[in-house]
């Protein structure tokens, strides 16, 4: 159900404002709302000194969450009073301090990860020129050039070699050898005196030596690629106790700075909501919607603190105005989970009917009508309840972890009412038995059970949207009534006409039918027919009911027959595993589709009222999480 | 003969209005794909909006069905 909302206005001397402020967010049961422009308060803006706190206030949140995020796994710690202004001064030093503390470490544990990265993709690399600079050592007062050549220029080392005869006769020496990469990693050793020559045909022929890294205070490669694998060894442990230190400190101070940083979002809260106020010269008036059953916990609150300075009075409970109120759906804790069915949608405006409980009853029906076996509900059960397990309570996995272990349920219930277990398996191998019928020879009566629910279901969407038109637009609703109505009968003259009927229903129902079309013309104009046409295919949408189950069990008895057609028995489990699995997976997520487009489409189309907004309270910040 | 013309007219029941939906289908997955690129919140509007020419295919394989049951036997 949609709670029932009350417009308040609190009205206090200015100087109070900060501290019923405080109270408000304490309690966390207002939404405030901006004061009419036209009447004969201002809106509050906030002076210089509360912009100034609130950029101040900004950068020390943004100091606590630098340091949070650095800390990785961050805590929500439970609301322990609200924060001193020593607290606050503390905790703005204690970011200020740390933030540079901890980025400092942060980048340079990063540089250290950067620099490990490179050396361990070229270590293959530095390994092979390792073993080619040994040579180097053998040549006194020589050049040496390093150079890589790509995999497909491989071949062309011999011709390397002629081009430096060519250039230099003998004085020259070149190893080569080939990377793990596919990649030939080159030394060429030459006499000085021809070094220059050398240089200019490598230039000609664009190759290049590979740069000696200035970081390793070395000369040559030679010198470089010892120190580089030495390097490499250490950075392992240099990173270990660059994180070593962040654990330290956040382990001293990750919990102080969660705390923190609620409090300094609470703050901001304040001061962002302080412009929702009116203000006179002398006093303040705040406004705004509270549930009517919070509002004697709200009124005592403050008339305890703060009167009689302070006075509260309600401004409209219903009528037009309650057409703005938040929207707050409280249902019963085994509803409540098919609340989240409705999330897809804008919530029911205030005032309508809020369809949470019809969902929570045909939802789960219209799936185990389509599922109905027994193996899969089952096996659904489990799914749902690790996935319980797994989320936080309040979270939308939660709601779905809870409607899923309903509609297994109802799966299993359905199961035993058609006698499925994997198909016609439960027939075949242990005995079950129809209790209500059998989805795959009786079909017409599958059928008849669809439609006949669908009729029910469109019918009860029709009386709620009479039920919820009602208040505001009568038109509309008798419109409704009139179009639920001949539906109703034209069921009754149909059946009648069948002999599902006594024949004496049918004269009274067509006298009704009769009177109630003029009555649809006159309330929805010629539209009104075409209304009814649309409910009639409304009505035979449900169908589906009947075609998904269907198909669901002949895929299942599908599965069983490839499963028999193998022959060996392991092979023939496997197999059937398999192609149960595909099916439990359609079957699952076909039906879940299928039932919540006959809500959102077929039902809802005939009352829902997608224009509400959510209750969005003036609290604090572990209050709007939940905690 | 009358069982072959029987069997076609369920089997013509259920093609045509799956490749009307195939059709419809692929239009609403098309635009679908693109609106959820800038908005990927409607995902759940956008399933349901995937799901509605389902109908024709649904109705069509109920057709086909009370075609057989009619006239098969």
């Amino acid at each position: 159900m949609i709670v029932r909302m009350a417009k308040i206005r609190v009205l206090g001397p200015r100087d109070l404002l900060d501290s019923v402020f405080k109270a408000l967010q304490e309690l966390g049961v207002l939404e405030l709302v901006e004061p009419d422009p036209g009447g004969p308060v201002e809106r509050m803006g906030l002076t210089e000194g509360q912009r100034a706190r609130h950029r101040r206030f900004h950068r020390i949140l943004a100091d606590i969450e630098a340091c949070l995020d650095s800390f990785g796994h961050i805590p929500h710690p439970a609301f322990s009073g609200p924060a001193s202004r020593e607290d606050l001064a503390r905790w703005a030093r204690l970011a200020r301090r740390l933030r540079p503390q901890v980025e400092h470490l942060r980048a340079t544990a990063a540089d250290l990860e950067e620099e490990e990265a490179l050396l361990l993709k070229y270590r293959p690399f530095l390994t092979t020129f390792g073993r080619l600079l040994k040579s180097e050592s053998t040549w006194k007062h020589a050049a040496a050039y390093h150079v890589v050549i790509a995999r497909e220029d491989g071949h062309t080392v011999p011709k390397l070699r002629e081009a430096l005869r060519e250039v230099v006769g003998e004085e020259f020496e070149l190893r080569s050898e080939h990377l793990p990469t596919g990649e030939v990693a080159l030394l060429i050793l030459i006499t000085s005196p021809v070094a220059e020559r050398v240089e200019q045909m490598l230039k000609n022929a664009r190759v290049q030596d590979i740069p000696v890294p200035s970081s390793y205070g070395a000369h040559s490669l030679a010198e470089a690629v010892p120190r580089m694998l030495e390097r490499l060894e250490q950075l392992a442990g240099e990173i270990a106790e660059i994180e070593g230190r962040i654990a330290e400190l956040a382990a001293r101070h990750r919990d102080e700075l969660a705390r923190a940083r609620d409090a300094f979002i609470d703050c901001l809260s304040e001061l962002d909501a302080l412009p929702a106020a009116g203000a006179t010269r002398h006093a303040f008036v705040v406004e705004g919607w509270a549930p009517v059953e919070e509002l004697p916990r709200l009124c005592a609150r403050l008339e305890r603190e703060f009167a009689p300075l302070v006075v509260v009075e309600e401004v409209c409970r219903d009528g037009p105005s309650a057409a703005e109120a938040p929207v707050v759906l409280r249902n019963p804790r085994l509803v409540r989970p098919f609340e989240s069915l409705l999330r897809l949608l804008a919530p029911p405006r205030y005032g309508s009917v809020d369809p949470t409980p019809f969902v929570a009853v045909f939802f789960p029906l219209f799936f185990g009508l389509m599922v109905g076996d027994v193996a899969y509900g089952l096996v659904m059960i489990p799914l749902a309840l690790l996935l319980r397990s797994r989320t936080r309570p309040g979270s939308v996995f939660r709601a779905v972890s809870e409607v899923a272990g309903v509609c297994a349920a109802s799966a299993i219930v359905f199961g035993i009412l058609y006698g499925e277990f994997l198909g016609g398996m439960g027939h075949e191998w242990f005995g079950m038995r129809p209790l209500a019928f059998n989805r795959e020879t009786a079909l017409t009566v599958f059928l008849v059970v669809a439609v006949a629910l669908g009729f029910i279901h469109v019918v009860l969407g029709l009386v709620l949207g009479t039920v919820s038109e009602w208040r505001y637009h009568r038109r509309h609703a008798l419109a409704k009534g009139a179009t639920a109505a001949i539906i109703v009968l034209a069921a009754v003259l149909l059946l009648g006409v069948l002999g599902f009927l006594p024949k004496a229903a049918i004269l009274p129902g067509a006298v009704m039918l009769a009177l109630c079309l003029p009555l649809l013309v006159v309330t929805a104009g010629f539209m009104g027919i075409i209304e009814i046409l649309s409910t009639m295919s409304n009505v035979m949408s449900y169908a589906r009911l009947m075609a998904l189950g269907t198909a669901g069990v002949m895929l299942a008895d599908v599965a069983n027959e490839l499963a028999g057609a193998v022959g060996l028995l392991i092979l023939g489990v496997v197999v059937g595993l398999f192609f149960h699995t595909l099916n439990f997976v359609i079957t699952v997520f076909s039906p879940t589709i299928h039932a919540l487009r006959l809500h959102y489409v077929e039902f809802f189309g005939k009352f829902y009222d997608p224009g509400g907004r959510p209750f969005r309270p003036f609290a604090r910040f572990d209050q709007q999480l939940g905690r | 003969m009358e069982f072959a013309i029987i069997a076609l007219a369920a089997a013509g029941a259920i093609s045509l209005p799956a490749l009307a939906t195939a059709w419809a289908q692929s239009k609403i997955g098309a635009a679908g794909v693109a609106s959820l690129a800038e908005k990927p919140e409607i995902s759940g509007t956008v399933i349901i909006l995937l799901a509605i020419p389902e109908t024709m295919a649904i109705l069509g394989f109920v057709v086909a069905v009370l075609i057989l049951l009619q006239g098969g036997g």
